[in-house]
């Protein structure tokens, strides 16, 4: 049953990277707009998104409560050493929801608008950063293990561990990675005009990613940060993240010749190859602190409730998945109709 | 301020507003639909209008529930990981059904926004029905988590560790009943009279009314029945606790020593130190009856609990006494609804009975708040009954007043531009013309 629950932890994260990614990219994209396009984008975004973002950001709902249930050691070293950007990414995506549904949901479309729109694009652009550093943080190899953090300051347990260049690094690389993928989904649900304007976002995005992504490994391996030393000789992350990085071109001819299928498709594919790379390597022990790794399978919880947690979310699994799936064919179905 | 306030402060902080939005977004659906029902069966446009309406107060409420409801599936942790820690294996099963539940509203709620003229009518409508029932059961499976907390089940705590772990008794704890009734219950009257009191208002002030008391009526019914039921499941909820947290009991009734025969107190103010309560009204026997069916059972007082295990006596007894009366004042306006619909239709016409249920619109969730005072502080100092102590499951962060300011002000300014909205979005609907068909 560990097997059905680490299967759903793992399509929980690939689906809230990938998905809520696409979310706050198309915020990132409006910030970095000009007047005219930020208009189109924010009709686009309401049609294309408005149905299913929602359900987009309860994967890290899902991802969180697996964690505590399944995994509670390993989560409650997460929680301890990450509790700043935590809060902060909490905060952003209180203030990202609530700007959201008030730009869409207001009675009135006045100057009110302005400040719901930067609060939107803003708290775009800061969230997917502060996930980021989070991620980066649970590989830096800069944790403090709980058992030892009383030798150590404020500062080394509660903001080394996050606070470094590698972790900022890797927040900007998911930021533009947001970007990326916002572009990439939104070039197939618009008209001709606005398709232009969506590729120049998407080579811009594609640029900055492929070029972050190189300085981050790169520091890493200059640094001499355990997991990105052990990641470049693991042969396979490393074909893993450069079979992606070849995945671009056949990505970019599908955008090309309009097979949105496609490009969508590769666009996930990508994504969930960088996640296989970042979680092959050490697997089980993704969570690097300054005395070691840790395995997030320590500590097992026992059988009784890794198995009532495997059965409820097969049952919750068989409920929402054809459920979602309706609801993307459903509206998609209409948009092609409507043509 | 100690780290433990200010954790404690954050949680009852957020769960203060989350519980707000909550309740209204698990509420409103049931509204929305019954509105929509109307509107397919009559045709008439004002219903329509009235459904699209209350749909978009659901869209902003489920949003801000949902992302207060995400802050706290995070702060659970941040602030109590030791608590987690270990009740994170033995709760997670609510939790991942309620994540379930969760998810099901959300694609539902999808559907049922975008859906209008896209998808079959009857269909479209029965999405509605989906939002409501699956937020109901997100509520209920929450409130058993909560439950566990007062009436641990599901496990064996053997030398301090949590063995043989059973989570579907955990689940099911002998609180969960109980407590998920009389809070199901609650959110319909505190969400029934605050659609109802505004939309009263609205026909008091003679804006829009044909529209307004459609929308009255509809609230108000939903309200007056929750609000009647509510003493019978209040009962079972007192005869529980006065067997599983008789200490808890005490600290409702600032019940101090132990007697046969108890007398129950309304109002009084409580004097810790002389350990009295002053300016009551006393009613012999009646506490021995409510908590135990006999006007001569012995019922426990806060003396015979050590000093460190009893709550905030003060606190507990007047949240309690504000929930109980103002139930009861609700429970009155319930009854002069149905006499007003069945008897007295004049009563309709007449502007101080708007008045009187504008009036009574935050009454609902005040007491309901204050029923999570009694539910909370009346546990403390356990984080869980009996096993483990609050300040035992803190961070060991320091400074966690930061963050404490940093979520005032931000719920702060997200209730304010919520009422705004709202008032906004009233505002924009007495300024439309309805044509009649």
């Amino acid at each position: 049953m560990i097997y059905v629950v680490l299967a759903f932890l793992a399509v929980s994260l690939l689906l809230y990277v990938l998905l809520a990614g696409a979310d706050f990219g198309a915020g990132i994209i409006e910030l970095f707009s000009s007047k005219e396009n930020q208009a189109i984008n924010k009709k686009t975004v309401y049609q294309v998104m408005g149905p299913v973002w929602e359900a987009n950001h309860i994967w890290i709902i899902i991802l969180i409560v697996i964690l505590w249930i399944a995994f509670p050691h390993y989560y409650n070293i997460l929680v301890l050493a990450l509790h700043i950007p935590l809060t902060l990414v909490l905060l952003g995506i209180t203030l990202r929801g609530v700007a959201f549904v008030f730009r869409y949901y207001d009675a009135y479309k006045d100057s009110s608008q302005i400040l719901y729109d930067w609060m939107f694009k803003t708290s775009s652009l800061v969230t997917p950063i502060f996930l980021g550093l989070t991620m980066g943080g649970v590989v830096s190899g800069d944790i403090i293990n709980p058992s030892q953090m009383e030798q150590h300051s404020f500062l080394e347990v509660y903001v080394h561990s996050w606070l470094n260049v590698f972790s900022i690094l890797t927040g900007f690389f998911y930021a533009a990675l947001c970007a990326f993928l916002a572009s990439v989904f939104l070039i197939g649900e618009v008209d001709d005009f606005s398709k232009t304007m969506y590729m120049r976002k998407a080579s811009i995005a594609t640029i900055v990613v492929v070029s972050l992504g190189f300085i981050t490994l790169l520091y890493g391996y200059f640094t001499n940060i355990t997991f990105v030393v052990d990641f470049i000789g693991n042969i396979y992350s490393i074909s893993a993240i450069i079979l992606s990085g070849i995945l671009l071109f056949p990505l970019w001819q599908s955008i090309k010749t309009g097979r949105r299928i496609i490009s969508r498709a590769l666009a996930g594919l990508q994504i969930f190859l960088i996640l296989f790379a970042a979680t092959i390597t050490h697997f089980p022990n993704i969570l690097f602190t300054t005395t070691g790794s840790i395995s997030i399978l320590e500590q097992p919880v026992p059988d009784s409730v890794m198995n009532v947690l495997g059965i409820s979310l097969l049952i919750g699994g068989f409920l929402i998945i054809p459920g979602l799936f309706h609801l993307l064919k459903s509206f998609k179905l209409i948009k092609i109709l409507e043509r | 301020m100690e780290n433990i306030d200010a954790a404690r402060l954050q949680m009852a902080f957020t769960l203060i507003f989350h519980i707000v939005f909550a309740c209204i977004g698990m509420v409103m659906p049931f509204f929305m639909v019954v509105s929509h029902k109307k509107w397919l069966n009559t045709r008439n446009p004002i219903y329509l209008t009235l459904t699209k309406s209350w749909q978009k107060g659901v869209a902003i409420f489920f949003v801000t529930g949902a992302v207060s409801g995400t802050a706290l599936s995070f702060e659970l942790g941040l602030l109590w990981p030791e608590f987690m820690k270990h009740a994170g294996p033995i709760i997670g099963m609510p939790f991942s059904l309620e994540g379930a539940a969760f998810f099901v509203e959300a694609l539902a709620l999808g559907f049922y926004l975008y859906g209008w003229k896209r998808i079959p009518e009857k269909f479209h409508w029965f999405t509605g029905i989906i939002v409501g029932v699956s937020g109901v059961m997100s509520g209920i499976l929450v409130v058993s988590a909560n439950a566990w907390m007062n009436a641990p089940s599901g496990f064996d705590y053997i030398d301090g560790e949590f063995l043989n772990i059973d989570p579907v008794k955990a689940l099911l704890n002998p609180a969960w009943f109980t407590q998920a009734l009389h809070m199901t219950l609650a959110a319909f009257t505190a969400t029934g009279f605050a659609v109802a009191g505004i939309h009263a208002y609205q026909v008091y002030k003679k804006r829009n009314v044909e529209l307004h008391k459609k929308a009255f009526k509809i609230a108000i019914t939903f309200a007056a029945v929750a609000a009647m039921l509510q003493p019978l499941s209040g009962d079972l909820s007192a005869k529980d606790i006065a067997k599983r947290q008789p200490v808890k009991l005490a600290a409702m009734e600032a019940h101090y020593e132990t007697k046969k025969g108890a007398p129950l107190y309304i109002g009084g103010i409580v004097d810790s130190a002389k350990q009295e309560v002053n300016y009551k009204i006393e009613i012999p026997n009646a506490l021995s009856f409510l908590a135990f069916g006999d006007f001569n059972a012995e019922v426990k007082g806060l003396n015979d609990f050590p000093k460190d295990e009893q709550p905030n006596v003060a606190m507990v007894h007047y949240a309690f006494q504000t929930m109980v009366g103002l139930g009861s004042l609700l429970m009155l306006a319930g009854i002069i609804f149905f006499v007003a619909k069945f008897k007295k239709k004049s009563w309709f016409d007449l502007p101080k009975f708007w008045l009187l249920f504008s009036l009574l619109a935050p009454m609902g969730f005040i007491a309901l708040e204050a029923g999570w005072i009694v539910t909370e502080v009346g546990r403390q100092p356990w984080i869980i009954h009996n096993i483990m102590k609050t300040k035992d499951a803190v961070t060991p962060m320091p400074g966690i007043v930061f963050s404490l300011y940093i979520y005032i002000a931000v719920y702060t300014i997200l209730t304010i531009a919520v009422t705004w909205l709202m008032a906004r979005q009233i505002k924009f609907l007495n300024s439309i013309k309805i044509d009649q068909a």
